[in-house]
């Protein structure tokens, strides 16, 4: 009789943390451009808040006198901040732009015309006006790369 | 307060943000100065705390980042995890940050306008 009961264990799903989620969920077929788009807007906009938080304590600095800016500006002047703060201008113009895209498709009528879901299902892609935008925000962000080279790491008007 | 209120004080942020946000950087880069070594200077950045002009605009920068920022953090997270409870938390902890950032932020504002 003992030998009939069998136990029954709770199955248990593998965990993911809240990040693998939300990177397995941009790359998973089907993949389309808006998806990457919202992942890319959302990993640049929690980096700018950190960048942020760290910026006004850094920043606050200035009440303590001329020697304690001049020290913290001195540490922070390094090829290396350099390429944090490259990171910044262009998570900063990449989610701006991307970001004016999310407010027109929100307000405006240019998410485009919706397609009939027949078999085999396409991908409902972006209007061609959001696609345009979206394609400015990547050419905007590639072009402050450079810009934020030419200021940051060639002393431009230095 | 209402979800949809939240989200309309939001789009007047972001607008905000934009504006702002392109002078700061414009103002670091090449706008009144003559490179990004010469904008991290003591004086020059002391300058830009005790014109009421600049004052005004690192005052809507601050006010406009960090309630756009948070909020963006907030809806992220709650679209993480549903529930009461982790709502109340969501909230309260992003008001909190908040409270430190602006603190921070208007402090250092006031007292260098005010020549500490």
């Amino acid at each position: 009789m003992r030998d009939a009961i069998v136990s029954i264990k709770k199955a248990k799903a593998p965990k993911k943390d809240f990040i693998t989620t939300q990177v397995a969920w941009g790359f998973r077929k089907p993949m389309n451009l808006e998806k990457l788009a919202l992942l890319a807007q959302r990993v640049s906009g929690v980096g700018l808040l950190v960048y942020l938080f760290f910026h006004i304590f850094v920043t606050g600095s200035i009440t303590s006198g001329e020697q304690a800016w001049e020290g913290l500006m001195g540490m922070l002047f390094n090829p290396l901040a350099h390429i944090g703060e490259l990171l910044v201008v262009v998570g900063a113009t990449f989610h701006g732009i991307n970001g004016i895209r999310v407010m027109l498709l929100e307000l405006t009528s240019l998410v485009g015309h919706p397609i009939r879901p027949d078999y085999p299902y396409k991908t409902q892609m972006l209007g061609k006006g959001q696609q345009s935008i979206l394609y400015t925000a990547m050419i905007m962000a590639g072009l402050s790369t450079i810009a934020g080279i030419f200021f940051l790491f060639m002393g431009a008007g230095a | 307060m209402r979800e949809s209120t939240l989200q309309l004080i939001n789009y007047i942020m972001i607008l905000a943000l934009l504006v702002t946000l392109a002078l700061h950087l414009a103002m670091q880069a090449f706008l009144g100065v003559t490179g990004y070594a010469q904008a991290l200077s003591y004086d020059t950045a002391l300058a830009r705390y005790r014109e009421p002009l600049s004052v005004s605009l690192l005052t809507i920068l601050l006010i406009a980042a960090t309630y756009h920022g948070l909020f963006g953090l907030r809806n992220i997270l709650l679209e993480f995890r549903t529930g009461p409870r982790w709502d109340t938390f969501v909230t309260s902890a992003t008001l909190g940050l908040a409270v430190v950032m602006l603190g921070w932020g208007l402090w250092t504002i006031v007292a260098a306008f005010g020549g500490f």
